[in-house]
């Protein structure tokens, strides 16, 4: 088990050798790159095995109190802050811990790079830089798995901050064009908005704590001795880091525009697993933000609010991938709305059927991307003939987010609003329900334009419409395969597997749940969905422009995204700008022209009328002599008498 | 290896003093001789400061490799006193490192190139003085040494820029420059006699530093008195680290200065003022320190959030870096004002780390600016496709300027904070220590904001015609910008070699307090 240490660290060893010597390696450095992340997947399932076998005995092993999983921790020394010994300093090591939650998120994030990875021969071949973008992608590959084996919130923070490093880097990776350095540039300061926050909360908690483990921080909040306000300030702040890293409402204008990265990109990064982080944070804090409970409340609140927003905006997009962009937001809302109502397993279950699914949507739409060079879905359609294996597999992923039964995001969408209608106010599972509606809608509105329309006319392509090479098809059928079948993980086998809940709990091991009355009208819902759908786009036999035209101002407002963008742009432009260059000025201005300027020239004034008294001509230095001395004469003379 | 532990902090002074003196002989004809004869002294130096780093012993901690030259005797008690501990022992590295670093910079001067190296060396003879000394009169000595040369080197291979609304001559820039550091020293050298006047009163007549630290860990001095004192010490260096509101002759020596002059103004010169503040200020007047690190720590904030907002709306490249520079000096006087073990440690890494990053900058700065003739963001873009090397670096000093984990400004800040967190400085009930964390948390993420958008700006995107005769940094530029990255990523990745160091030394600072 000791040895996932190295699943990071190879892909962190593969970046610098591609970075320096990519040109010169068989392939442009990817073989490298998708070595290490294979090598990776093949250690998940031997630390998998290991963990499997471990009890509270083993060594390293106990069972953890706060969660009341079993957990194995590993350390490393790395620098000490303050002189050892002193009641001041604090040793920070580089420690993972292996626990059901690691390993979930383990087995995910290496299973989708290395599909990613594996894609991108096909889809980045003949990029000039080509080893640039396979260097990238093993030092996200390295910080995401330090993130989720991270012991302490130092080491957490340290691979959070580089998740989001290469997320700029990737999503600028065409830099020649404008809207990609604007959107890296968005991406990297919105979410380090949120990271002020996330920082803020692990300093605090730190200050309470006096160490960065999280073990003692979740002890501490398990055994009620933490302060409740400072449980509930710092899960707060760190909620404002998760917000920022999951596209959370009002953090989540970021995210859309990061779709001008390279398609792959958006499907490992920004769909299943850099975007998760911010779940798995709430989740990884959870001993803390259950203490509080107000943030819990804060937790599901924002989650419901991002989820029903999303929703909306994805079913007025136009682009393709902005609106598997605003579904995986809206999924993402789904998941915190899910944890704030106490539905740990659920969420975590939906996080990895959502991660599958959606990167499969994104393998999709980037086939489509690489063969029409067309991302508007009006100027789409018909594709299924020209690329059947795609139209099945989008399909397959579409479905699967929509809540179609016996595919994999039906269970786990099923397991979230079951716990979001036990364990929050009835409002909840209403919206939740109208989300998982609305979720259905977007996602057969895709799949049935791009796919299963006609095919607009005026559309000619130079070169013909041809369906994934090998190295992109064959990720895509695996992950197809998961997207229908990874559902199947919660059901309770008989005598040989507990089902997902039985591994992945919190405190309790959950067998399987089915709440019938919601799978059943959830299971209505999804299917009309996907049929009107079908009838809408496919078969034209209904027309929305009644509807269009007696709602247009709402409609408007949906399709300017409610204008957060613009208010963004507003504070930026007038308010933080326009300070900026107050201050500026005040500096040149005031600082510098009047207090630093003002006394030089003053003593340069004063030199210059003093130098009219020194006149050269003896009779008035001599006037003046007398006048001194008869005035020292007076005084004397006044003091004697 | 006995020999030279005896006279290694003599022959590091020594070494670039002599060298400037000898270059002074040196054929005005052939600049070329004067850079090689400037580099092997660079070399000679940087040698000694890894050897002097290498050999401190953290185990033991204390002053060491001490040697004293006696000079005057009683009732002055003035002595050549040398010594390094935790904390000078990196600044005694930093400065060999930059001084090297600038010397090879220094290829591109071509006008009176003697005399410049002359300057130069001397300039660095005083810095390395003020990092070894233990006697206040000679760290006075050394530290008008360093500042002097630095009003030539601006004044005569400086230059000069019209900003339109107003103009920076490199005369402008020298002057202000040399009026505020001497301003400066006036207020350290009253503080200096005022010190050795109420030891004095103590019957303890010296400028020896160590003397004088015991006397006030002993209590001999009088608390009162060294509140008094503390203020001149405080300001009188404070405006060497760039303290608002004394910061503005820093931006605008930058953009007045050749690029080897930022390196060393920006790289070492600025952490003279912070480094005199802990040995001098805290050190020997530690109850005047505890009295005013409240206003210390609110300054220092103010410093983060001004400077970087101030370079937020900056267009030429020297004021971006000069005002983040004033920004990140802010966590220097801040962790120092913490009076926690991990927040002073903290601000001597990043004394360390912010020196290796701005000379990197000005590396790249310079290297744009001798290509480009102009410095003025908004007009230069797309710097990626003709300066490749130059504009990654400048992306990865950007990073590491936004305190992106990896890099050692990440740590050093990070220690900053957590040393605020823990510390319990405050003014009336006002937590100061921890209002100043939290800001300065906020502060890292405005730089993010004015790097990132000069980046965007400046370096990636499609280049205009007229930047199509740009070429790539020199080798001697990468080397230089080369090793000052690998350094960077080096104590990010690995801090312990020098935080071991710097612990020891800052646990037994503040045992006064």
């Amino acid at each position: 088990m000791e040895l996932a240490w190295l699943i990071p660290v190879l892909s962190f060893i593969a970046f610098p050798i591609i970075v320096f010597w990519g040109k010169r390696l068989p392939g442009g450095g990817a073989p490298l790159a998708i070595g290490a992340i294979a090598a990776g997947f093949a250690l998940f399932w031997v630390a998998l095995l290991g963990f499997l076998a471990a009890t509270p005995d083993t060594e390293h092993c106990l069972t953890d109190a706060a969660t009341g999983t079993l957990a194995c921790n590993f350390q490393r020394a790395w620098f000490n802050a303050g002189l050892p010994g002193l009641p001041d300093s604090v040793a920070l090591s580089w420690g993972m811990t292996i626990d059901p939650l690691a390993l979930a998120m383990l087995g995910m994030v290496t299973l989708v790079a290395l599909m990613v990875q594996i894609y991108s021969l096909g889809y980045m071949k003949g990029d000039p830089h080509f080893g640039w973008y396979y260097a990238c992608h093993a030092l996200f590959a390295a910080a995401m798995l330090t993130l989720v084996l991270a012991d302490s919130f130092l080491l957490l923070y340290v691979a959070w901050e580089l998740v989001g490093a290469c997320s700029y880097l990737l999503i600028g990776f065409w830099h020649e064009r404008p809207a990609a350095r604007e959107a890296a540039k968005k991406a990297f300061i919105v979410t380090r908005l949120g990271d002020v926050g996330l920082l803020l909360g692990i300093l605090l908690l730190w200050r309470e704590v006096g160490s960065f483990s999280m073990t003692a921080a979740f002890e501490l909040a398990h055994s009620g001795e933490m302060s409740h306000g400072v449980a509930t300030a710092s899960s707060l702040l760190m909620l404002l880091g998760a917000m920022g890293k999951s596209a959370q409402f009002p953090f989540h204008v970021w995210l859309p525009d990061a779709m001008e990265g390279p398609t792959p990109v958006s499907a490992l990064i920004h769909a299943a697993t850099m975007v998760a982080a911010g779940v798995y944070l709430v989740a990884r804090a959870f001993p803390i933000f259950q203490y509080s409970g107000d943030a819990l409340m804060a937790v599901a609140i924002v989650g419901l609010v991002t989820a029903l927003m999303a929703s909306t905006i994805a079913l007025t997009s136009t682009d393709l991938k902005r609106i598997l962009a605003y579904s995986t937001i809206s999924h993402l809302g789904l998941m915190m709305l899910s944890l704030g109502a106490g539905g740990y397993t659920a969420a975590l279950f939906h996080l990895l059927a959502h991660g599958f699914s959606k990167a499969l949507l994104f393998l999709g739409a980037g086939s489509v991307l690489h063969s029409t060079e067309q991302q508007d879905i009006r100027h789409m359609g018909g594709l299924r003939k020209a690329m059947p294996l795609t139209a099945l597999l989008f399909s397959l992923g579409a479905m699967s987010l929509g809540g179609i039964p016996i595919l994999a995001g039906f269970w786990s969408k099923d397991e979230v609003l079951s716990a979001v209608s036990h364990g929050l106010h009835p409002v909840f599972i209403v919206l939740a329900l109208v989300t998982a509606l609305l979720s259905a809608l977007y996602m057969a509105r895709a799949m049935f334009v791009v796919f299963f329309g006609p095919s607009p006319e005026s559309e000619h392509h130079d070169h013909p419409v041809h369906d994934a090479p090998l190295a992109m098809a064959a990720p895509m059928v695996l992950l197809g395969v998961l997207a229908a079948g990874f559902g199947l993980i919660s059901f309770n086998w008989p005598g040989s597997f507990g089902g997902i809940g039985s591994f992945l709990f919190y405190h309790e091991p959950e067998g399987f749940h089915f709440t019938w009355w919601l799978g059943i009208l959830s299971t209505i819902l999804a299917v009309a969905a996907f049929a009107f759908g079908y009838l809408v786009y496919v078969r034209k036999s209904l027309s929305l422009e009644g509807f269009r035209r007696s709602f247009a101002p709402a409609i408007r407002v949906v399709e300017r995204k409610y204008y957060v963008d613009e208010l963004y742009q507003w504070v930026v432009d007038r308010v933080v700008m326009v300070f900026s260059r107050f201050i500026a000025l005040f500096d040149r201005a005031v600082v510098n022209d009047v207090l630093v300027n003002g006394p030089a020239n003053s003593a340069r004034r004063l030199g210059v009328a003093m130098r009219l008294h020194v006149t050269g001509h003896v009779y008035s230095y001599a006037l003046v002599m007398a006048l001194g001395a008869a005035a020292l004469a007076i005084l004397w003379w006044w003091r004697v008498a | 290896m006995q020999a030279l532990d005896q006279a290694a902090l003599f022959l590091i002074v020594l070494a670039p003093l002599a060298g400037s003196l000898l270059a002074m002989f040196m054929s005005r004809d052939r600049p070329k001789d004067a850079w090689y004869f400037a580099i092997l002294v660079a070399a000679v130096t940087l040698a000694l400061s890894i050897y002097i780093f290498v050999r401190y012993d953290y185990t033991a901690g204390g002053y060491q490799l001490s040697r004293s030259f006696g000079w005057l005797g009683a009732p002055l008690d003035i002595n050549l006193s040398l010594g390094v501990d935790g904390i000078s022992a990196p600044l005694v590295l930093l400065n060999g490192i930059i001084l090297m670093g600038g010397v090879l910079i220094a290829q591109t001067i071509k006008h009176r190139t003697r005399d410049f190296f002359v300057l130069l060396l001397a300039l660095g003879a005083g810095v390395f003085g003020v990092f070894i000394v233990r006697d206040l009169f000679f760290l006075f000595f050394f530290y008008e040494l360093a500042v002097l040369p630095m009003y030539l080197l601006i004044g005569v291979w400086g230059s000069s820029t019209d900003f339109g609304t107003f103009l920076r001559t490199k005369e402008y820039g020298a002057m202000k420059l040399m009026l505020y550091l001497v301003a400066g020293s006036v207020l350290i050298w009253i503080g200096i006699l005022a010190l050795y006047l109420e030891a004095g009163q103590q019957g303890v007549s010296t400028f020896d530093m160590a003397k004088l630290s015991d006397l006030a860990r002993d209590g001999g001095l009088d608390p009162t008195v060294q509140r008094w004192i503390f203020p001149l010490f405080m300001i009188g260096f404070g405006v060497l680290a760039g303290l608002w509101p004394f910061h503005t002759w820093s931006p605008d020596g930058h953009v007045a200065a050749p690029t080897s002059v930022s390196m060393l103004h920006a790289g070492v010169l600025m952490k003279l003022g912070a480094y005199g503040i802990i040995r001098v200020g805290m050190d020997l007047t530690p109850a005047g320190a505890e009295f005013w690190m409240p206003v210390l720590i609110g300054l220092g904030t103010v410093n983060v959030l001004y400077g970087a907002i101030s370079a937020m709306s900056q267009g030429d490249l020297k004021y971006v870096i000069g005002y983040s520079s004033v920004s990140h000096m802010g966590y220097v006087l801040m962790g120092i004002a913490t009076l926690h073990p991990i927040g002073v440690a903290g601000a001597v890494l990043q004394m360390f780390s912010h020196g290796i990053m701005t000379a990197l900058f000005f590396v790249l700065v310079g290297a744009i600016y001798d290509r480009a003739h102009i410095r003025d963001s908004h007009i230069l873009n797309g710097l990626f496709k003709r300066m490749g090397v130059v504009s990654f670096c400048f992306a990865i000093a950007g990073l590491a300027s936004l305190g992106l984990p990896g890099f050692s400004g990440f740590i050093a800040e990070f220690m900053v904070f957590t040393g605020a967190f823990q510390s319990d400085v405050r003014l009336g009930f006002v937590p100061m220590a921890l209002l100043a964390g939290g800001l300065g948390v906020v502060g890292a993420a405005i730089t993010a904001v004015y790097i990132l958008r000069l980046l965007a700006r400046t370096f990636f995107g499609e280049a205009d015609r007229q930047w199509a005769h740009l070429t790539d940094a020199s080798p001697v530029e990468k080397g230089v910008a080369g090793a000052f990255v690998l350094i960077l990523v080096v104590v990010g990745v690995w801090p312990e070699p020098f935080l071991r160091v710097i612990n020891v030394s800052v646990a037994t600072l503040l045992e006064a307090f």
